[in-house]
């Protein structure tokens, strides 16, 4: 392997978006965590829903932060490193991301302040119409950065100028290209899901400590409803975008499945070793049949191998084939972690069942891992193009020599291990804190002084002066 | 201490007038939008 300009801009994009995913796929669900937990506090008047909030929305807040620092600076990286494939796409790119920026700001960063800040000076219903907005800001986000990359998995609606520089033609199939409904709706369900199984953690913690506690057993709950719905949900919604892979990136799906050859009624590799090299598996555990049927449809279905691509146009096989199964085998997990709480919760005793508690302890970081082993999946499945089909990833870096590449690359590991390892470990302890750490711990009751006629009854802290 | 997250106001607490609570809204909402651009440039100015 040889660390050239393009090697090393490669690995700093994915270093960095790996990094930022992290943040967004947790604060969209937890934004609309957020505003559930408040919606049912208004109705019901729970006071363990308001605690809940009052805890969570400090997590929220440094998450969203960090997404915020972490996310700005890729958007000066394609600048800086993919300066060629900003000139050639961004007139149809650049109104999407800016849109998405104008999501960002003008309804979660604004309104964020509301939520910390404003609770007695907007009064309860206010406060409530901002936490929606933050939760609606978050998915309008979301929503123009998977049009934006749906656009370039399967690109259409634009017209290839004389000077290689594309423009839309069409701006309902740049933003709806066919890809982005189920696309849109994996991710967002992923961080539905990676958003329950994070407080599902936390929550388990704390019961593990102290099985009393009825506010992170209520969050627990809410945790497992949600995961026990959202990931049998996302089984299906995840299989549906992959017959849309085989549909508009059958070398990306061959990639994924370690087919090499055409053929019918192919078998499914749980796993393989793939040798680019040979063009081989060189060992690997197969079910007959069951790839046709999982990737089309239907067990006699005719499936495109790797050989009918040229080989400068095929994916890295090892790292797709692999990250998917990563993400399915966490999702797998999530399914089943979902099932045995649901069962659980329907029998009582969820806050004694330690070993539940220790799964759901144990899932915690699955929904990032998931996350980002199915970013790498799309984005490295997408490879040699940066634009599918359109422009090769190799033709849209920046005229960057390796030394400016290599220093800006270490300059970001050190300073992102620095942000990640202070904000994580920050975020860690308040969670392991608890809901009611910060909240007004309960006045003893004090006995009454000798003589009192009703010296036997305590003084009920209401009565103090 | 004064907790830095302001919690919800009590029960039975008398609420401000609608228009001083539209502008706490909305000026909260413009303070914090100008936090996160001041990040955003100073961002920018490093990176340049």
């Amino acid at each position: 392997m040889h660390f050239d300009a393009l090697l090393l801009s490669r690995l700093q994009f994915a270093f960095t978006i790996a990094f930022h995913i992290i943040f967004p796929s947790f604060t969209i669900g937890l934004a609309s965590f957020l505003a559930v937990l408040e919606g049912l506090w208004l109705a019901t008047r729970n006071e363990a829903f308001k605690v809940l909030y009052l805890f969570w929305v400090k997590i929220f807040a440094i998450s969203f932060g960090m997404g915020v620092v972490t996310g700005v600076v890729m958007s000066y990286e394609i600048g800086t490193n993919w300066s060629v494939y900003a000139t050639l796409v961004a007139p149809v790119i650049g109104p999407l991301l800016a849109f998405e920026v104008l999501a960002a700001f003008f309804l979660e960063a604004s309104f964020l302040g509301v939520m910390l800040f404003g609770w007695k000076k907007v009064g309860p219903r206010l406060h409530f119409a901002a936490t929606c907005l933050v939760a609606l800001g978050t998915l309008i986000s979301a929503f123009w950065i998977i049009s934006a990359n749906s656009w370039m998995q399967d690109p259409s609606g634009y017209v290839r100028m004389a000077d290689g520089t594309l423009r839309a033609t069409d701006w309902g199939q740049v933003i709806f290209s066919p890809t982005f409904p189920v696309r849109f709706g994996h991710m967002v369900l992923a961080a539905y899901l990676t958003t329950a199984l994070v407080v599902g953690a936390a929550s388990a913690w704390r019961l593990l400590k102290d099985h009393e506690e009825d506010e992170s057993c209520l969050a627990l709950k809410m945790a497992i409803g949600m995961f026990a719905i959202v990931a049998p949900l996302q089984l299906l919604v995840g299989d549906a975008s992959g017959k849309e892979v085989l549909r508009v990136q059958p070398a990306k799906l061959a990639a994924i499945e370690a087919f090499w050859d055409t053929r019918r009624a192919e078998a499914f590799h749980v796993v393989a070793w793939p040798d680019e090299a040979t063009e081989t598996n060189r060992w690997e555990v197969a079910i007959p049949k069951l790839g046709s049927l999982i990737t089309a449809g239907r067990v006699d279905a005719e499936i495109k191998g790797l050989k009918d691509f040229a080989p400068a146009d095929r994916p890295p096989v090892a790292v797709v084939f692999w990250a998917f199964r990563v993400m399915v085998g966490l999702g797998l997990g999530m399914i089943g972690l979902g099932a045995w709480g649901a069962f659980r919760v329907w029998r009582g005793g969820l806050p004694d069942d330690r070993w539940l508690l220790r799964a759901c302890v144990a899932m915690g970081p699955a929904g990032f891992i998931s996350v980002v082993a199915g970013w790498t999946v799309a984005e490295v499945g997408r490879q040699p193009f940066v634009v599918y089909g359109v422009l090769r990833t190799a033709e849209a870096v920046s005229p960057v020599t390796t030394g400016e590449v290599s220093v800006s690359l270490i300059a970001f590991m050190a300073i992102y291990a620095l942000i990640f390892g202070f904000g994580a470990l920050y975020i860690l302890r308040l969670m392991a804190a608890g809901p009611l750490a910060g909240a007004e711990a309960p006045v003893p009751a004090m006995p009454r002084p000798p003589g009192y006629a009703l010296a036997a009854a305590p003084v009920e802290p209401e009565e103090r002066s | 201490m004064r907790a830095i997250i302001e919690p919800p106001p009590e029960p039975g607490a008398p609420l401000a007038p609608l228009a001083q609570r539209l502008a706490w809204f909305f000026g909260l909402a413009f303070a914090a939008a100008a936090a996160t651009a001041v990040v955003a440039y100073l961002l920018k100015a490093l990176l340049r």
